[in-house]
């Protein structure tokens, strides 16, 4: 009797990473930055409409309703994407190559939560900058020159 | 592999079915190879810890989730850093920190077929 044990009833105990199994790459947070920047830019070149008219009203609100929802949502992803990185992938021993890494995740972070309140240009461009960062720290820990470009350019 | 865990034999199972033991199912490969996706392990929650000793331990961030690992170093002031066998698969104490003592709830003592 003893030989069978019924399995059904065991409870599950996970052994398995966090993310998709060591698949990392900071493009993912990048390309959701490049749309914070690039909606940020639309949303100040954006032209309020001159005169009564109602339709053309009625545009203007609804594009600018739109990219201000996306770029909320933008900066909330390219965030989410950061902190995957900071929190799963590095490491201890790149903290002992890298000593602000800490910093520049949590700056990095916060510029996320910036762009996603502020309509500022210069807050996205710092964006934009400290991913930079991150991607050439992110792919010296894997000995690899990967170049930095951007989709929108 | 050091610490490979045994199979179960009569007196684990008959431990089992006194109630002296849990049974878990591994789900995931960061345990490979003493443990693989799918296996079927059994726990003993009253067992002390050492170095080296498989455990199941409540995941720091995670409500709910329970997570085996190994249990890599006991620092001085009774902290466990958990480790996978299989580093490249495996988020443990390299990310999450070292959890006390109280989060870990048992020891693995075999595997069952």
């Amino acid at each position: 009797m003893f030989d069978r044990l019924d399995k059904m009833n065991f409870e599950t105990a996970e052994a398995h990473c966090d993310g998709p199994c060591g698949v990392y790459d900071p493009a993912q947070a990048r390309i959701e930055a490049e749309s914070v920047f690039m909606l940020t830019k639309k949303i100040l070149d954006l032209k309020r409409p001159e005169g009564d008219d109602a339709k053309a009203h009625a545009a203007y609100q609804n594009t600018l309703t739109r990219f201000i929802a996306i770029k909320e949502e933008r900066a909330e992803l390219a965030k989410h994407h950061v902190l995957v990185l900071w929190t799963d992938y590095f490491k201890p021993e790149h903290l002992e190559k890298y000593p602000d890494l800490h910093t520049l995740f949590w700056k990095t972070a916060k510029l996320c939560s910036s762009c996603k309140q502020e309509v500022s240009r210069e807050h996205a461009q710092e964006l934009l900058d400290n991913i930079k960062k991150i991607h050439e720290m992110f792919w010296a820990t894997k000995n690899k020159d990967v170049e930095w470009y951007l989709a929108s350019q | 592999m050091e610490n490979e865990l045994p199979e179960a034999g009569w007196k684990e199972r008959i431990l089992f079915f006194l109630g002296k033991r849990t049974g878990v199912l591994v789900e995931g490969n960061s345990m490979l190879p003493t443990l693989k996706d799918g296996d079927a392990v059994l726990i003993n929650k009253k067992a002390g810890f050492e170095t080296g000793d498989v455990v199941l331990a409540n995941h720091p961030f995670k409500q709910s989730v329970k997570i085996l690992k190994r249990i890599g170093e006991i620092s001085a002031d009774n902290k466990f850093s958990l480790t996978g066998d299989n580093a490249d698969e495996s988020s443990d104490s390299r990310s999450f920190g070292a959890i006390p003592k109280s989060e870990i709830l048992g020891k693995v003592t075999c595997r069952l077929k």
